[in-house]
């Protein structure tokens, strides 16, 4: 009896045990950081519908006079209009997509499943190039597709992704598919499949947490790529989101804030959209892939 | 084939043949010697730096070009002005730079130091670039180290000490006096402090300021760097003018270091636009987009430009100019001289352009938009100021390569340290000179 009293003040207070407090607490403190990383999202969103001369007064949320006329100009600004940057952005995007999930499971599918000579090497090399930083190879990239005549198209952006130039994505699916049993492969084999149906049939289906979070980054980068469509496009008529956005900028001018937070809420529009349809396969394919 | 053309022109150039025209089978573009002669005809390539707002009035002055020009085609890109040199550095390193291409003395010398732009000067001898209507001393902000012209100014910015009228009048002390010096400025600072509104300072901690101390050189006579590209200034003079600072900052009649951290960079959101120091060194066209902030505040505050102090060998005043250069890979040389003649010079392109990045060099195009009734208030003040500051003569300051990359970030840095604690006056003199040497000229 003395024992335990004399003990307990040493450790302080009895910690609670009540998971409905634990719980609390833990929520309280989670929406709070939530709070903290979301802020400066919501203050671009509440700055967007500011006049353009209050826009950078407050690191407050509310005004008296909310308009919707950064929008307006904002969507129509620049030498073109932002349906055109929209609309490109999305060309570019969805090849690019496509472009990745196409090459990079192929090769993905050689592999982890096909034996061919030099296989360990090739796959090193692969890797390597993940280590391979972006700018290295910029000036030789761009001598490249200057000569091939690719200025002012969307090819420089779009070819590589058809060719299984993104190591990551191949490494994270070359990581999934050794995870499914090779039982399957010799039952497909056994019916008469060949490696193209095996691919189809078996492989893809069951990869569709991989393809969705290559799919997910996919989009992501291309969608926010800026150097790449600065690079290889100049006429506004070719400019994406990102160039558009870039265009209300100018440290030597005058600079459209208030147009830019507008176009830029709508911007990250389509990424959380994304993001919100293809969380669940997302998740598993983080989960089922060792990427932690 | 494109390149064939090319080789044949350079070797045509090597023979010492300004030959009108070369055939070029492969493209639709003319080709020309250096002296600008030649047939106007074909793609031009153009590229500059600037928001929606500059490049719509650029793609007008183009338009009118290519009106005036049947049969020219401008192909334009632009991007804003750090992105703007990220990708031009990448054109240059690939010998693919637009034809006709932005600059400034600042950077010109990372890019002649490469041997990658023509000289101008055989194309305003042989008149295909006039410069009859610029005064001498602008033009020659477009020279390099070898004295011959690598750009053509078509406008001309200044620093300005921007001073908040409201607030000065508020403390009492009114604006500094005509001709002030660094003595009247700091004092008239120190004055204001004491009546300023708290949270409110005379001056952001501005010892890191690059034109600031340009400024303080050239009105005490002083060379900023000497001809091969070295610092120009003694140490002395640095820590000398660093002291000033320290004192003013210790005093608290500027701002914290790390206040001074949070600063935003772009006219309409700096701390003079919104209303948080009294004066500060800004560019002369900052003047209207920091002004439409302040006038935001409570009660409208009003922002105004002066000249930068003076000193005893007179003003303080820099001209920092902007213009476009022709690069050696371009092929269609007499086009692009007929732009850039076309862009600087002519009345109906001034107009176009309302002297978007600087005053308009050329005097003639100046004078028509000074005397346009319907010129804002606040952009007159911005030119007549031009006008009043090159009337002065203002010395060429030759930037020696790696000036941006290195002397800028390297000079504000080390005032940094001295205002955060780290260091003292005399050891961050010591670093500052240090690196300057091993990165600057060569």
């Amino acid at each position: 009896m003395t024992t335990v009293s004399i003990a307990r003040p040493l450790f302080g207070r009895r910690r609670t045990r009540n998971p409905m407090v634990l719980g609390l607490v833990r929520h309280v403190l989670l929406i709070a950081v939530l709070i903290v990383m979301l802020y400066p999202v919501v203050w671009m969103v509440a700055a967007s519908f500011r006049p353009s001369a209050e826009v950078m007064n407050s690191l407050g949320l509310f005004s008296k006079n909310y308009t919707l006329d950064n929008y307006k100009q904002g969507w129509s600004a620049g030498q073109l209009n932002f349906s055109r940057y929209f609309l490109n952005s999305i060309v570019i995007t969805t090849l690019s997509i496509a472009g990745n999930l196409f090459s990079c499971s192929l090769t993905a599918y050689a592999f982890a499943r096909l034996e061919f000579p030099f296989k360990r090497v090739l796959f090193g090399l692969l890797l390597a190039t993940m280590l391979l930083p972006y700018h290295v190879t910029l000036v030789p990239q761009y001598i490249l597709f200057n000569e091939l005549a690719w200025m002012n198209t969307y090819l420089p952006l779009v070819v590589p992704k058809w060719l299984g130039v993104e190591a990551f994505f191949i490494f994270l699916m070359v990581q999934f598919i050794r995870t499914l049993p090779r039982e399957l492969d010799d039952a497909a084999r056994i019916d008469g499949c060949g490696h193209w149906r095996t691919f189809i049939r078996i492989i893809m289906p069951l990869a569709l947490p991989a393809l969705g979070t290559t799919a997910l980054f996919t989009f992501i980068n291309s969608w926010n790529d800026f150097l790449g469509p600065l690079l290889y496009l100049n006429r506004p008529e070719l400019w994406t989101v990102s160039l558009g956005l870039n265009s209300f900028l100018d440290v030597t001018g005058e600079s459209a804030f208030g147009s830019l937070f507008a176009m830029s809420t709508l911007a990250l529009a389509p990424i959380v959209g994304f993001f919100l349809v293809s969380q669940k396969l997302l998740i598993e394919g983080v989960a089922t892939t060792g990427l932690k | 084939m494109k390149r064939l053309g090319t080789a044949a022109l350079a070797l045509l150039m090597v023979a010492g043949c300004s030959g009108t025209s070369v055939g070029d089978p492969g493209g639709d573009s003319a080709a020309g010697g250096q002296d600008g002669k030649g047939e106007v005809k074909g793609g031009l390539q153009l590229t500059f730096w600037g928001g929606a707002n500059r490049a719509a009035k650029t793609n007008a002055v183009a338009d009118l070009f290519v009106k005036a020009h049947p049969g020219v085609t401008v192909d334009r890109q632009n991007a804003d002005f750090g992105n703007y040199f990220n990708k031009l550095n990448i054109q240059a390193s690939s010998k693919t730079l637009p034809c006709v291409m932005q600059l400034q003395g600042r950077q010109l010398n990372d890019y002649t130091k490469r041997k990658v732009l023509l000289p101008l000067d055989p194309m305003i001898e042989s008149g295909a670039i006039k410069v009859d209507d610029i005064p001498k001393e602008v033009v020659d902000t477009g020279r390099g180290p070898d004295g011959k012209l690598y750009f053509l100014p078509y406008g001309a910015a200044y620093d300005a000490v921007g001073v908040n009228a409201t607030l000065a009048e508020q403390a009492g002390v009114g604006l500094p006096p005509e001709g002030y010096d660094w003595k009247q400025y700091t004092d008239w600072m120190t004055r204001a402090q004491a009546k300023l509104p708290a949270g409110t300072f005379a001056a952001g901690a501005r010892g890191s300021t690059p034109n600031y101390f340009i400024a303080y050189n050239l009105a005490n006579g002083k060379q900023l760097f000497t001809d091969d590209g070295k610092l120009g200034f003694t140490k002395e003079t640095l820590i000398e003018y660093w002291e000033m600072w320290e004192k003013l900052r210790k005093a608290g009649v500027t701002m914290s270091a790390d206040s001074q951290a949070d600063e935003p960079q772009s006219a309409e959101q700096g701390f003079i636009a919104q209303g948080r120091i009294l004066t500060d060194s800004i560019p002369g066209n900052a003047l209207t987009p920091a002004s439409a902030t302040l006038a935001t505040k409570p009660g409208g505050q009003k922002l105004t430009t002066l000249p930068m102090p003076s000193g005893p060998e007179g003003s303080g005043n820099a001209m920092f100019t902007s213009g476009f250069a022709i690069p050696t890979n371009c092929d269609n040389v007499p086009t692009a001289a007929a732009f850039i003649d076309f862009f600087t010079n002519d009345l109906e392109a001034g107009k176009v352009f309302k002297s978007d990045n600087g005053a308009a060099t050329n005097t003639k195009v100046l004078d028509a938009q000074l005397k346009d009734p319907a010129l804002a208030p606040l952009k007159k003040h911005e030119l007549e100021l031009y006008a009043q500051i090159v009337a002065k003569k203002p010395p060429t300051i030759l930037y020696p390569p790696g000036y941006q990359a290195t002397f800028e970030s390297a000079y504000s840095r080390a005032y940094e340290e001295v205002a955060f604690g780290k260091k003292t006056v005399q050891q961050a003199a010591d670093a500052f000179f240090a690196e300057a040497d091993a990165g600057l000229g060569g």
